[in-house]
Formats: structure tokens, C-alpha cells, sequence
């Protein structure tokens, strides 16, 4: 199949539309010049008509003078003496319109060079046969009008004007031919023309058509694209949910298969601090009583087997922390969000109130705005947030300076921002990003925790569809900002 | 009922760690019954159903259930013991590394008895499973009725 690209179509169809315009331009021109020559060849006929009838009216004066001669000749009357003056008078108005029509004709003109003497003496004479006539001179007038016969005058003037007749007849018979063969030229040009044009058209309907059809198909195939767009977002969250899922269950499988040999490494260690106690007790008796027994290495023995059970027991606790921790994330993210109106003020002031002993120990007071906004989501959710980064606000003072907390908000709109506000020992900037990562921690580790508590608000409220973000400069406070949809739907997560 | 036949404890723990710490608390606890201990799924539902010895033909027992193993699932063999006309009034205690919430509900659901967690911490877990034996102690079994 001949493929068609849209600038080799545009170059085409602009090739077809010029090659028409040009068909189109030449019949026409051909269309012009055919009418005007046909008027040029009705103008020709007519004049020749002309010409052959004024030859004919010559032709009748000139006889009709001469009859009228000859009949008053025979028979004076005044009526035949009418005919003449009036027949005469008209022979050379008619000779001269002969000569001037056929002016362009040389041998017609040649030919009334002939005549034009014969017709003059003509007429001469049969003015002076009519003079001499009205004067009586009868008798000598018919002689010489005799002896005008004997010439045989006006037997020429009849060839010679037949003669002319019959040049241009034939003149007008061979430009009406010459005339026919153009016509006829022209004709098939004109068909070929047309037979061209009808071709370019046919072959442009072609191209014009499968190139629509093209583009009809392009635009169905972009129209079920456009109407499925729903579907394919419906199965990218689908297949992201199924990611979602599969990581869950990864993070629980991991930490409960880790956890199986954690209870064994605890357990033996207990066990061992236990058979460590009992050994301990015979090497202190045999000290005191038999102390040549006991040897260095023995002594040593003693001291650095609690060391190293005290080592791995730390080292077992803390994995169980951190197994914990991707337990407690991944079983949160497990859990099924149920979204519902929540008064934020009594919320946040009961969350204050199980900080109350630890707020009061670092002398530090907590205040939350009158104008919180309320806000529709997963209340375990909110809480855990907000509690988490109390805690953290609680934990890091900066210590012999008045702790300030503050919690805040403002609604804008379907989204909502949170803001949780302290004048505690701050996040150096490297650490921003860090410090919700799990396990990780920044600045210096003084207090008690894994690393868990913003990595797990972060993965909270991203479940709820907002962000946090922090600014921070090291010992002047940190700034939580949260942005969180005032109303939660659930799209698509897990169940 | 017969108090007088003694209870036979039925283990189907796949770690042998876990299996020894727990058998070493129990024995602490001052209970000497006899006690039989299956690495996987499939040999303990053949002693438990099948075998002469067995609780299903031979007396009253009590069955300690890890839901971790290798071959199957834990909560299968509780699904099965529960639906047996001959073992369904044994008593299940299940112990695992799981304190999953619905996990727990699960098999109290399915009809365990006792559901007890492993704790990493080993003196709980040491006491948890002392206990375990006082409990064990002035447990009433039911004879299995053959």
C-alpha cells in the first residue's frame, strides 16, 4: 500500500490543485479564442453578403437604367424617365460601397478597376441617349443605342459583376473551412482538456478520500484512547495498589521470619546468663577455697562472658525494636482508612493533655490556636501524626531556653495546612530530607527512639493523600508544615 | 473423664530453638507429661490422627501449635483438629512470633484455646510459658472419646 505522510499528501494535493487551475485556465483560453473567432467568421459571411448584395443592387440599377433607357427610347413616357433618374442616381452610391467593402481585396479590386470604366461609360451614354431623347433627337438616340448593343456593354458589365459575385462566394466558402478545421481543433483540445480534468479530479477524490479515511481512523483510535483514559488510570492504580500490597506483605513476611531467630538468639543468651550465674558461683567458691585453680584465663572468662551476653542481648534488642518498627509501618499500612469528621481543637487538646507530664517536666508550654481548622479523615490516622510530631517537638528543646510550642492552621480551599511550631534545638538543612527516613536520625543522639516516628508520619499522611515539609535551622526551632485534603476519600488503596 | 490417664503435650514447632527453650520452661515448671515434638505440618497430623499413640486413639492431650511451618499453614491444623469428631475438645495453644491483632482473632475464631505470643523478650517469654505449665497443672483435660 502506497503510504502517504501529511507533507507528501499536502505536496500532492497542492500539485493536483495547480495542474487543475492550469486545465481549468487553458480551456477556458481555448473557449475565448473559439468565440472569437467564430465572430470573426459570422463577421466575415455577413460582409461577404454584403458585398454580393450590393454587387446585386449595382447589378439591378445598372440593368434597370438601361432597360428604362431603351423603353423610353421605344415609348417616351414620363414614369419611364422617373425609373431612370432613379436608377441612374443610385449606380455609382453602389459602386462606390462595392469599392469600399472589398477594399481589402486586391483582386476584387483589380476586377472593379475593370468594371468601374464600363459602368461609367454606361451610364454616360445612357444620360446622353435620355438628353438627346427629351430633345427630340429620338431618331438619332435609338441609332446610337443600336449601335451601343452592337457592343455588347453591358453583356460585360454582367460577367465582370458575376465574376466578382462568384470570387466572393468562393473567398467566403474557403474562410468557412479553414474556419470548420479550427472549430473542430478546438473541439478535441477542448475534450482532452476535460478528459485530463475529469482524471486529476477522479485521482484527487482518491487520495483525498484515503487520506480522510486515515484520518477518521486516527481520530476513532484517539477517541477510544480519550474514553479509555479512565480504564487505564483505573488499572495503573490497580497494578499500584497490587505494588503497594505485595510491598506489605514483604515487610511483614521479613519481620516476622526475622523475629523467629531473634526469640532463640534471646532465649539461649538468657539461657546462658543463667548457666553463666551458676558457673560464676563455682568459680567464686573455688576462688575462696581452692584459688590455685582459678587462672587468669578463668578470671578473664569471668568478666567478659557478661560483657559479651550483655552485647548481644543490646544488639538482639535493638533488631527487635527495628523488626518492630517495619511491623508496626507495615501492619499501619495495612490498615483500612475511615475517614470521619473530626473536631481538630478537642483532638489536638487531648493529645496535649498525654503530653501533660512531659511538657511540664521541660518546662515548656504548648498552645494551640483557637482557629484550627476541622478537617474530614482517618482519625487514628491524624492522631498519630500529630502526636508524633508533638512528641518530637517535646523531646528536642534546646535545653535552658523556655520551650514554645505552637499548633496552627488555616483552610484554603479543599486542602488544609497544619502547622506545628517550635523554638526547640532545630534540623541542620542536611538533614531535612533524612530525618524521615526509617531509622534515620539527626543531630545529637540524646534521647531514647529508633528513628521511626517521622518516617512513619510521612507514610501517614501520604496514605491521606497530603505532604510535609519542614523548615529548620539548627537552634531555632523547627516548623512542620502539613497539607492535608480536607476531605479524605480513599482512591483505590489498599482495602 | 478419666484424671487418672496422663495428658500427652503434642509440639509442632518448626524451630528446634524455640522447640527446646520451650520444652526447658516447661519442665521448670515442674510438668514432667510426656512430650512429642513434630518439625512440620504433615508428620504431626499423622501422629495426631493416625497414630496408635496418638491423642485420636489414645488418650487425652494437649496440642502447643506454632502457625509458622514449613509445609502448611498452623491455622490449618487448627482448622482440622477443631473439626475432628475425636479431637475437637483438645486443647489448642497456639504460640508464634505473630501478635497481629486479627491474626490472634483469627484463631480464637477457629477455636483456639490459649493464643500466646513469643515475645523477643525471654524472661517474659520464659514466664509466659511457666506459667503455661501451672496452667497445665490444674488443666482439666477431656478424655477423648474413643
Amino acid at each position: 500500500m502506497l503510504r502517504l505522510d501529511d507533507r507528501r499528501f499536502n505536496r500532492l494535493a497542492l500539485l493536483a490543485l495547480a495542474a487543475g487551475f492550469a486545465l481549468v485556465l487553458i480551456a477556458f483560453g481555448l473557449i475565448v479564442a473559439s468565440s472569437i473567432g467564430n465572430q470573426r467568421a459570422t463577421e466575415r459571411v455577413q460582409h461577404t453578403y454584403e458585398v454580393v448584395d450590393e454587387l446585386a443592387q449595382l447589378k439591378l440599377a445598372v440593368e434597370r437604367t438601361e432597360t428604362a433607357t431603351r423603353g423610353y427610347l421605344l415609348a417616351p413616357d414620363p414614369r419611364r424617365m422617373l425609373t431612370f433618374r432613379q436608377n441612374a442616381s443610385r449606380i455609382l452610391p453602389h459602386l462606390a460601397k462595392v469599392t469600399q467593402l472589398t477594399s481589402d481585396n486586391r483582386q476584387q479590386q483589380r476586377t472593379i478597376a475593370l468594371l468601374r470604366p464600363k459602368i461609367e461609360s454606361q451610364l454616360a451614354i445612357d444620360r446622353d441617349l435620355m438628353a438627346r431623347s427629351e430633345r427630340g433627337q429620338l431618331g438619332a438616340a435609338r441609332q446610337l443605342f443600336i449601335e451601343r448593343v452592337k457592343v455588347r456593354q453591358i453583356e460585360q458589365i454582367r460577367i465582370l459583376a458575376r465574376r466578382m459575385h462568384d470570387a466572393e462566394l468562393r473567398l467566403l466558402a474557403e474562410r468557412q473551412g479553414t474556419e470548420a478545421k479550427r472549430r473542430s481543433q478546438l473541439q478535441w483540445a477542448l475534450a482532452a482538456a476535460g478528459l485530463l480534468l475529469l482524471l486529476l479530479g477522479a485521482a484527487v477524490y482518491g487520495l483525498v478520500r484515503r487520506y480522510t479515511s486515515r484520518l477518521t481512523r486516527a481520530r476513532d483510535e484517539l477517541h477510544l484512547l480519550n474514553t479509555d483514559l479512565e480504564g487505564q488510570v483505573r488499572l495503573r492504580t490497580a497494578d499500584l495498589t497490587r505494588a503497594n500490597e505485595e510491598i506489605q506483605r514483604f515487610a511483614y513476611i521479613v519481620s516476622h521470619d526475622l523475629r523467629s531467630p531473634l526469640v532463640n538468639v534471646l532465649g539461649f543468651t538468657a539461657e546462658l546468663e543463667t548457666a553463666d550465674r551458676a558457673i560464676g558461683g563455682l568459680v567464686e567458691r573455688a576462688e575462696r577455697e581452692a584459688p590455685q585453680l582459678v587462672t587468669a584465663e578463668i578470671r578473664h572468662a569471668r568478666e567478659d562472658l557478661p560483657e559479651a551476653i550483655g552485647f548481644i542481648r543490646s544488639s538482639t534488642q535493638k533488631m527487635d525494636r527495628l523488626i518492630n518498627a517495619i511491623l508496626t509501618l507495615s501492619r499501619q499500612g495495612r490498615r483500612t482508612l475511615n475517614p470521619e469528621p473530626l473536631a481538630m481543637r478537642p483532638l489536638l487538646e487531648d493529645l496535649a493533655g498525654t503530653l501533660e507530664h512531659r511538657l511540664k517536666d521541660a518546662e515548656a508550654t504548648l498552645s494551640i490556636d483557637a482557629d484550627v481548622p476541622d478537617l474530614h479523615s482517618d482519625r487514628l490516622a491524624i492522631e498519630q501524626i500529630f502526636s508524633n510530631l508533638l512528641e518530637n517537638a517535646v523531646k528536642y528543646l534546646q535545653p535552658g531556653r523556655p520551650g514554645l510550642i505552637r499548633v496552627g492552621g488555616r483552610s484554603g480551599g479543599d486542602r488544609v495546612v497544619y502547622e506545628i511550631e517550635d523554638n526547640g534545638r532545630g534540623i541542620d538543612p542536611a538533614d531535612h530530607v533524612r530525618v524521615f527516613d526509617l531509622f534515620r536520625r539527626a543531630g545529637k543522639q540524646d534521647q531514647p527512639g529508633e528513628g521511626i516516628g517521622l518516617a512513619h508520619v510521612r507514610a501517614l499522611v501520604y496514605r491521606l493523600g497530603g505532604t510535609i515539609e519542614l523548615q529548620s535551622a539548627l537552634g531555632e526551632g523547627t516548623l512542620f508544615r502539613l497539607h492535608l485534603p480536607q476531605r479524605f476519600s480513599d482512591l483505590g488503596g489498599a482495602d | 473423664m478419666n484424671n487418672q490417664r496422663p495428658v500427652n503435650i503434642v509440639m509442632i514447632e518448626d524451630d528446634e530453638g524455640h522447640a527446646r527453650l520451650i520444652e526447658k520452661n516447661i519442665r521448670r515448671a515442674g510438668i514432667s507429661n510426656d512430650l512429642c515434638h513434630f518439625l512440620n505440618g504433615g508428620e504431626a497430623i499423622d501422629y495426631l490422627f493416625n497414630h496408635p499413640e496418638g491423642p485420636a486413639r489414645n488418650g487425652p492431650a494437649l496440642v502447643l501449635l506454632d502457625l509458622n511451618l514449613p509445609d502448611m499453614s498452623g491455622t490449618d491444623i487448627l482448622v482440622r483438629i477443631k473439626g475432628d469428631e475425636h479431637l475437637k475438645r483438645t486443647p489448642v495453644v497456639v504460640l508464634t512470633t505473630t501478635d497481629d491483632r486479627t491474626e490472634i482473632q483469627r484463631c480464637y475464631d477457629l477455636g483456639a484455646n490459649v493464643y500466646i505470643t513469643k515475645p523477643v523478650n525471654y524472661e517474659s517469654f520464659a514466664d509466659a510459658i511457666r506459667q503455661l505449665g501451672l496452667f497445665l497443672a490444674v488443666m482439666q483435660v477431656p478424655d477423648v472419646e474413643a
